[in-house]
């Protein structure tokens, strides 16, 4: 957070200060989970985050947020078919999570309101630095999410989603799951809605040894939404984690993504697809933490951006000093194809340990041309051209997931954004 | 098999305080009191006799300082430094204004003739010697076939110097010291002095502004090709002074100038401020080179002392199809903080940045530059190369922004870093805006050791270590060198296996 | 001139043991051909004489004119007198060949407490050396094995050989990746070098160089052993038969 003193609060830091004296009385939690929720209130008070907070560089939060809509008692949001048929699904309506959880062989299903009321989960409220503004405003208003325990060894055949759905107003979720030795899963965390809402989520990922778990972040809220999302993961020892995200949505949209790999042999993909359009602000941060040796990690991130849209990637690999033999290489590729179009790139390496390869690349391009006049030559128009062209430029970090279900699943959502935005 | 630890022991202690540079001169010197304030201010322009509107200038910047904090976002840790225990003002007793060589103190030309520099009319005449290197190089794109280079020399605060400057008169080149330049060239100082870098830039650049005392002054005007190397010399001499130099260059329509610049401080314990400001137009058709080697003392081996060296450095590429290029290695100061950039604000204007950082001890370097795209077709290239030794953090900060109206801008950076130990760190932090659909931004960059493969090839060929580790260091570098005029690619070869001395272990 | 007693070695990083009380003895004068299929350790060996870090002498003795070099490090085994052509010589780029041959040459001289060639000297040397191995002097100008041809590598390494004078030349895996042509020349080039106060050890796996370079002993390596020595009918012997009835007689 801002630790400046910030000389008149904005009314978006106002309206979140009053909110909280509102729902105090509503929020569960025990003690410890109070007193941090008030360390949070603490920290907006002192200000949303500015530019001149470094991580907050091309996301000037207090002047970006300039409206925060008020809880609504009477949304009424309804859980959505998942992406991958036949996954199973746990809805969370309005912030609020299902009574009547569903029984899976090998995991545990607890309501985060449950894990709050009786302070099991405070650890995990911690903000991660002195910038965790999402972590802050999270921390402070969260009432409810899931709590899903993998056991050792549980090989789940299907997908688990977890659908976080608003119909206007505030929603602050979070989403926590632990994977235990050696178990295999595949999880869907879906961000839709159809309100003018403003959302905090935050997911937490603990993987243990031999852990392997993909996770995909499909986030498609309107274009009144705003939509401040965390992710974070711990990879313990030979654990694996493949995390895709795509944001094709949002008015104000920040996905923050850290990432601390904890055991040797540890190894993180990151894959991104940021389809932006309209008059909106889509930011991507990840920061990741090789923190023990041997260990690897690769991100690859592609960006479209059309209309108004301004886009952001920062990524942050910091090898430790003790982190001998880390690999680690990452890649951000953005096609800006409207004039009033804009993306910002920030990929930083902070590299203490020497024994160490580690590289990035990023571009920024328009079309092809020789490309484009390739399959004009061969009597495509222009504009399906193009299309063609741009689509096969995201798809190609899709096709790299080798689970087929989820390719055509996700294809399926490129497609649907396509067709409106396309 | 492992090294003999008597071995690794004994290269231990060949430390970075053996600073080749540090020997300091006894001369008299001319001071001004301790402290900034806006008597001292009016003292240093009372000496430097300088018309009214400077003073006022520098009172206006003074006021705006006053008001600013000193930035923070660097990647570099210092302790506050006091700005009111420094001398601002400190100059040889012999000055003013030396007209000819002989006028010039002679333990100063002493302190030169140590440093290497071809200040002597005949010496240089004689041409530069031609290394043994060379004749193995490919033909070099260097124009000066006669190796002549005109000198400003700068000591402390103070120009003592500058050679041919009649035969640059004929070419109509004025190359003198900014101070003389205000006073025989007060129209063209008037119109470029702070038009790159206005006083109110940032907190350095400021005091600058405020209270610079010397530095160069180049205008080549229209259609001329600049005969000969302009070089300058900077060496801090006196204790606790501050030295900040200002540097003008104006290339009118279609010239052309290259510029060197070269610096040296006496070793001391204290650290010891420089806070320059260098301004480079270069209008239609024009192309500036300028050139920096910066070897200020780094401190010693517990990182006592030393140079820090917060440096304000900005081509404006005001003309349509201008180019401005950069080169510097850096591989002095205890901090350095420098973003040499580049307004390409002419239509299909060009700005290029090669840089070497080479840290070692407890150096910190923050540098790295920003190419900012305003007109069209316009292009930049950035290759840096960052080597981090011992206890130093060597940071590479750049920024490429292609703004709104900018179509067709075009930009490649290339940076690259390599770690000799596992005491240091070496950062990356590239800031890529793209405000225009049409601009094409491609960036790499690495960071790996120096491979065991190559080092044991080497020593193979019976080339110890700490050499094995300097042939592949200036192999890495080589891009960059490529780019150094002949005789400073010699030099800043030397000095960066001078300053890896002693990473091995 | 080269003695090498009951040697064990293993490598630093995973402790695996390659060399298993080897003997061997080369004098001065003499070719040597150590010969041994995929694995038995004949590049390991080259590796350990050079004094690579990543081996670790944990038994044993190398003795080099009767002085142990164990202790030594790469570079002041080079300037004794040793000689390591690569099987895969590393590309560095950036650094000028003939800079790299300069330096390695004065070094060589450095050692023996003679002045540094002066350039003239140097550029005749290796104006002649090339011209022997039919090298294009253009390519002496280019960083030192970057972009050159498998063959460029080694004949450059012959190059680098006959430049630095050595005593003790360790060929490994000259002939891989050489056409017959190129291969002929190489082999002149080393024969060249035959003489009474030096020898030369030909690390191989095919007996094809040895029919240009004739070896006076020829030694099989296997598991990290010498299992057999003989004279030059022995390559001829594991050229016709394969190396099957030598390590069969080992075992």
């Amino acid at each position: 957070m801002n630790i400046h003193t910030t000389p008149q609060r904005t009314p978006a830091e106002t309206a979140l200060i009053d909110a909280f004296s509102d729902r105090l009385s509503l929020l569960p939690g025990d003690g410890t989970v109070m007193l941090k929720r008030d360390d949070a209130i603490e920290a907006i008070k002192s200000g949303l985050p500015t530019r001149r907070i470094e991580s907050w560089h091309y996301t000037d939060l207090r002047r970006l947020l300039n409206a925060v809509p008020d809880f609504d008692p009477a949304a009424a949001a309804k859980a959505i078919a998942p992406i991958v048929e036949g996954s199973v699904i746990l809805p969370v309506l309005n912030g609020v999570s299902s009574a009547k959880v569903p029984v899976i062989d090998g995991v545990i299903v607890q309501r985060l309101s449950e894990k709050l009321t009786d302070g099991s989960i405070a650890p995990g409220l911690d903000p991660y630095g002195t910038d965790d503004a999402i972590g802050a405003l999270n921390t402070a208003f969260v009432a409810d999410g899931y709590f899903v325990d993998i056991a050792d060894g549980a090989e789940l055949d299907k997908p688990v989603e977890l659908q976080n759905l608003q119909a206007g107003g505030q929603t602050h979720v979070r989403l926590a799951v632990r994977v235990g030795a050696g178990a295999k899963a595949v999880i869907v965390e879906r961000q839709t809605g159809e309100g003018a809402a403003l959302v905090s989520s935050v997911s937490q990922l603990l993987l243990d040894e031999g852990a392997d778990v993909t996770w995909l972040i499909v986030q498609e809220q309107p274009d009144t939404a705003t939509h401040l999302a965390q992710f974070k993961a711990h990879l313990g020892k030979n654990s694996k984690l493949t995390l895709f995200v795509m944001n094709a949505g949002g008015k104000l949209v920040r996905q923050e993504i850290v990432v601390k790999t904890t055991g040797e042999g540890a190894d993180f993909t990151l894959r991104g697809i940021n389809l932006l359009a309209g008059d909106t602000h889509t930011d991507v941060t990840m920061v990741l933490d090789h923190a023990v040796p041997h260990t690897a990690s690769t991100e690859v991130i592609r960006n479209v951006v059309t209309g108004r849209a301004r886009g952001v990637f920062q990524g942050r690999i910091n090898v430790h000093q003790y982190a001998q033999k880390t690999n680690a290489k990452m890649a951000c590729n953005t096609l800006l194809l409207s004039d009033d179009g804009e993306f910002s790139t920030k990929p930083e390496l902070e590299i203490f340990a020497d024994d160490v390869v580690c590289g990035h690349g990023a571009t920024v391009t328009e079309i092809d041309h020789s490309h484009l006049f390739y399959l004009m030559a061969r009597g495509i128009d222009e504009k399906s051209a193009r299309g063609l062209l741009v689509k096969a430029f995201v798809a190609e970090v899709i096709e790299e997931l080798d689970d087929e279900a989820i390719v055509e699943a996700l294809e399926t959502r490129l497609d649907g954004w396509f067709a409106t935005h396309g | 098999m492992p090294a003999v630890q008597d071995t690794i022991d004994r290269v231990r202690k060949i430390d970075v305080d053996q600073y080749k540079y540090g020997f300091q001169t006894e001369i008299a010197m001319d001071k001004a009191p301790k402290g900034l304030s806006e008597d001292i201010i009016r003292f240093i322009s009372a000496k430097k006799d300088e018309p009214s509107w400077m003073l006022e200038w520098r009172l206006e910047a003074y006021r705006r300082w006053v008001t600013l904090d000193e930035p923070k976002w660097a990647r570099v840790h210092y302790p506050k430094i006091d700005f009111q225990d420094l001398y601002y003002y400190a100059a040889p007793k012999s000055t003013p204004g030396p007209t000819s060589l002989s006028d010039v103190d002679p333990e100063l030309l002493r302190v030169y003739e140590k440093l290497g520099i071809p200040l002597k009319e005949q010496e240089i005449l004689a041409g530069v010697q031609k290394t043994d290197v060379s004749e193995f190089e490919e033909a070099s794109d260097n124009v000066y076939k006669s190796g002549r280079v005109a000198v400003d020399a700068v000591f402390d605060s103070v120009s003592v110097v500058t050679t041919f400057k009649k035969e640059l008169a004929q070419a109509g080149v004025i190359f003198c010291s900014i101070s003389e330049a205000i006073r025989e060239h007060p129209e063209l100082v008037k119109k470029y002095l702070g038009s790159v870098v206005p006083t109110s830039d940032n907190f350095y650049a400021t005091l600058n502004s405020a209270v610079f005392t010397d530095g160069s002054f180049v205008f080549v005007p229209k259609g001329v090709r600049c005969p000969m190397e302009l070089s300058t010399y900077f060496r801090m001499n006196e204790k606790n002074t501050g030295q900040f130099e200002r540097t003008l260059i104006i290339a009118e329509e279609g010239a052309y100038v290259s510029y060197l610049e070269g610096c040296t401080a006496p070793q001391r314990d204290e650290n010891q401020l420089h806070a320059a400001v260098v301004e480079l137009i270069a209008l239609d058709d024009a192309e500036i080179k300028y050139s920096t080697v910066q070897n200020w003392y780094p401190g010693d081996a517990e990182g006592k002392g030393g140079i820090y060296n917060f440096v304000t450095k900005r081509g404006d590429c005001r003309g349509d199809r201008s180019k401005i290029s950069w080169t510097q290695v850096e591989t002095g100061s205890a901090i350095t903080w420098k973003y040499p950039s580049c307004i390409l604000r002419g239509d299909d204007s060009s700005g290029e940045f090669y840089s070497i950082a080479v840290s070692n001890g407890y150096q910190q370097v923050d540098s790295g530059t920003k190419m900012i795209h305003l007109g069209k077709n316009t292009s930049s290239r950035i290759i840096s190369k960052g080597i981090a030794a011992g206890f130093s953090q060597n940071t590479y900060r750049g920024q490429v922004s292609a703004h709104r109206k900018a179509t067709n801008a075009r930009n490649f950076t290339n940076c690259d870093s390599l770690l000799i130990g596992d005491q240091c760190g070496a950062h990356t932090v590239p800031y890529m805006e793209a405000k225009n659909a049409t601009a094409q931004f491609e960036h790499e960059a690495t960071t790996s050791k120096i491979s065991e493969d190559q080092k044991f090839y080497v020593m193979q060929r019976g080339i110890p270590e700490e050499e094995a580790i300097a042939l592949i260091v200036n192999g890495f570098v080589k891009d960059v060198i490529q780019q150094l005029p002949m005789e400073f690619a010699v030099e800043a070869q030397k000095l960066i296996g001078i300053s890896l001395e002693g990473s091995v272990g | 001139m080269l003695e090498i007693r009951n040697l064990h070695a293993r490598i630093v990083d995973d402790g695996t043991e390659i060399i298993r009380g080897l003997n061997l003895t080369v004098k001065a004068g003499e070719v040597a051909a150590i010969m041994g299929p995929n694995g038995s350790g004949k590049s390991t060996l080259s590796y350990i004489l050079a004094g690579r870090e990543d081996y670790e002498v944990t038994e044993g003795e190398i003795l080099y004119n009767g002085q142990s070099i164990l202790e030594m490090d790469p570079a002041e085994r080079a300037t004794a007198g040793i000689f390591l052509a690569f099987q895969y010589p590393m590309e560095i780029p950036g650094v000028a060949t003939m800079e790299f041959l300069k330096v390695a040459m004065n070094e060589q001289r450095k050692a023996r407490g003679e002045e540094p060639l002066k350039i003239p000297e140097f550029l005749k040397r290796v104006k002649d050396a090339a011209a022997l191995l039919d090298m294009d002097m253009a390519m002496l100008k280019r960083p030192l094995n970057v972009g050159f041809s498998g063959g460029e590598k080694k004949r450059a390494e012959i190059l680098q050989m006959k430049l630095l004078e050595p005593k003790l030349c360790v060929l490994d895996e000259t002939d891989s990746g050489l056409d017959i042509d190129a291969l002929k020349i190489v082999s002149e080039g080393v024969n060249a070098l035959r003489a009474p106060d030096r020898a030369i050890v030909i690390i191989t796996h095919y007996q094809r160089l040895l029919q240009y370079i004739v070896p006076d002993s020829v030694h099989v390596l296997y598991r990290g052993q010498v299992v057999k020595s003989g004279d030059k009918s022995l390559a001829l012997d594991l050229e016709a038969n394969g190396y099957a009835g030598v390590i069969g007689q080992a075992a």
